[in-house]
């Protein structure tokens, strides 16, 4: 083995020996500079822009005492040809490569100038851009954070009620529960809304989408937050409900004044996550005709075959985590206020 | 009718079976109006699930619990037990404080909060009355300074003295303290003992499940032993704390404890 790895290193080597002579002997060599311009010049008007640079780059930088014209000419066509391809920052550093020989070239100068000022006019037309597609994008995330807000208010609700069912010893309604978990947290969410949207109306059902997808959206957040809720009320410590129910409260006054009330702390974290998961999945909404965030930026970039559609939909996004993961953290600290010693 | 002769609480042929276990097993007493009871005994004997039978906290298998002379909290169907409906089982709770071991504050509330819950939500007494109640029976206990504090801040002495303060807000008939002081830090039993103290000078009724002999010795009118699911001893506190009681298993018992 060792044998053969030193063997794979001398041929190695050997190699590269070679590689690094026959370069030198290509740097002693004179480069026919007219036929190197002839040649980028045909590649440039045949519209291989890419080759006519990959041409112009062999004009090697002039040796001491020699004219550096032919490399000049070289780099500021590369230049030129470089900015029409949007390529800035290689279209500036091509310039640069003249100025660090010839400082006061004014030729390379001026280009640079002209290239700083199109990087201006990027950044304008970039706010243009947002300009144009904030109205619909805002108007799309109006949407969105109605969906949202719309299952923020269904879902405890609906967990809540699922988790006292399951824990109930009302078996019919255990079993119901335990059935809604089941089959909203066993299947995928698209499939869900795909069968309210249009799979209903084959059995006589129909509803208008935003219905659709916020019984879509309550249902399946009802079943991950009843899971949630039920873990939160059977971790509250036994001894909390014999002593309500010592003092002689029924069943229902002491989940309602003394099991639920302890849950709130614990529920926030995990309950903000789903929320946090929540905003992203409204996403999903946009496939059963939902106009909102992600389908408007997705028409949005579609029209204009622009990114910052896409860019500004992120951004809007990250702006809702943000500021909910904010609100909960804020609601978690509230709510356990009375473990602060 | 005269209740003054009445027993408050009587306990015919109580049976609580866990699985194969048998907890309690047809337990006969009679507590009358401002009796004070102890029990003790080994762990497992049965002490806390029999108390805990009379509120209803541990459904019984056999057996009957009279309150006031009536028969209350069963139903006999097919010759089984039932627990008589929920609002029934309230009711009678609300007429029955119970202090726990490891006292089951309500975290989430204040001290004032804890103390008002009961006469709130069960008795259904305004803000205002629920208010005057709780601060009279802190003050009973020594912990009006408390009020505005959460569980969470205090000691355990004071804790144990809030969930008397709390019991004893429903202004019950009786009391059942389930080993009051054994979560207890030793110089903090002194506290919640002369609450206890205090609470049976007053005069009220109580039943007291105990490792702790200063109440059997000092506040008791009658001393149970229990083992292994029957009382194998009532006694006087004068008789049972005798040598010339002719119980082996007591006198291990107690030795042991000493």
């Amino acid at each position: 083995m060792r044998i053969s790895l030193s063997g794979i290193g001398r041929v190695v080597s050997t190699l590269l020996f070679l590689w690094v002579l026959t370069g030198f002997a290509a740097a002693g060599q004179t480069v026919d500079l007219d036929s190197l311009f002839r040649q980028a010049g045909d590649l440039q008007s045949e519209g291989n822009l890419q080759g006519a640079v990959e041409t112009l780059v062999k004009v090697p930088p002039p040796a001491p005492g020699q004219d550096g014209e032919p490399f000049v000419r070289s780099r500021m066509q590369m230049a030129r040809i470089q900015f029409s391809l949007k390529e800035l920052d290689k279209a500036q550093a091509t310039c640069r490569q003249v100025l660090a020989l010839y400082p006061d070239n004014s030729e390379a100068k001026n280009f640079l100038a002209s290239i700083e000022q199109e990087r201006k006019s990027r950044l304008g037309a970039f706010i243009d851009d947002c300009l144009r597609f904030l109205p619909v994008l805002l108007k799309g995330a109006l949407m969105t954070l109605l969906l949202v807000l719309c299952t923020m208010l269904i879902s405890p609700l609906g967990g809540l009620f699922i988790a006292l069912g399951r824990i109930s010893h009302f078996r019919p309604l255990t079993a119901f529960c335990w059935l809604v978990i089941w089959l909203f947290r066993g299947t995928p969410l698209l499939l869900q809304l795909f069968f309210i949207y249009y799979g209903l109306p084959a059995l006589g059902i129909t509803f208008r989408p935003f219905t659709a997808a916020v019984i879509g959206l309550g249902l399946n957040y009802s079943a991950y937050l009843g899971e949630i809720i039920r873990g939160a009320i059977q971790s509250v410590d036994h001894g909390q409900m014999e002593a309500a129910k010592a003092l002689g409260m029924t069943y229902r006054q002491a989940m309602r004044r003394i099991i639920i009330p302890q849950t709130y702390k614990r529920l926030m974290p995990p309950i903000g996550n789903e929320f946090i998961a929540l905003i992203k999945d409204t996403a999903l909404v946009s496939t059963i005709a939902m106009v909102e965030l992600m389908r408007s930026a997705d028409q949005m970039f579609n029209t204009y075959f622009n990114i910052t559609a896409l860019i500004l939909a992120a951004i809007i996004y990250l702006v809702f985590t943000t500021v909910f993961t904010f609100i909960f953290e804020k609601i978690e600290y509230r709510a356990g206020i009375y473990e602060h010693r | 009718m005269n209740t003054a002769k009445q027993p408050l609480l009587e306990l015919v042929g109580i049976t609580k079976r866990f699985k194969q276990l048998t907890a309690v097993n047809g337990v006969n007493l009679v507590v009358n109006p401002g009796e004070k009871l102890v029990i003790i005994g080994p762990s497992g004997s049965g002490k806390s699930t029999l108390l805990r039978a009379v509120n209803f906290l541990e459904q019984i298998d056999d057996g009957i619990i009279r309150f006031e002379g009536r028969e209350v909290g069963y139903l006999r169907k097919h010759g089984k037990l039932h627990l008589d409906r929920q609002q029934v089982i309230c009711g009678l709770r609300a007429e029955i404080g119970m202090v726990f071991q490891h006292f089951h504050l309500f975290p989430h509330m204040t001290v004032l909060a804890n103390v008002m819950e009961g006469p709130l939500t069960v008795q259904k007494k305004g803000q205002r009355a629920a208010q005057e109640i709780a601060l009279e029976m802190l003050g009973k206990v020594g912990l009006l300074d408390k009020k505005e504090v959460y569980p969470a801040t205090l000691s355990g002495g004071q804790k144990q003295r809030v969930a008397i303060a709390r019991a004893l807000a429903m202004k019950p008939k009786l009391m059942l303290f389930d080993e009051p002081t054994s979560a207890l830090d030793p110089e903090l039993v002194g506290e919640v003992f002369d609450t206890i103290h205090a609470l049976a000078d007053e005069g009220m009724t109580m039943v007291i499940v105990t490792h702790h002999m200063g109440f059997a010795r000092e506040l008791a009118d009658r001393v149970i032993f229990m083992e292994a699911g029957s009382f194998v001893v009532e006694e006087t506190p004068a008789d049972f704390f005798s040598d010339q009681l002719g119980n082996e298993r007591i006198r291990a018992f107690l030795n042991r404890l000493i």
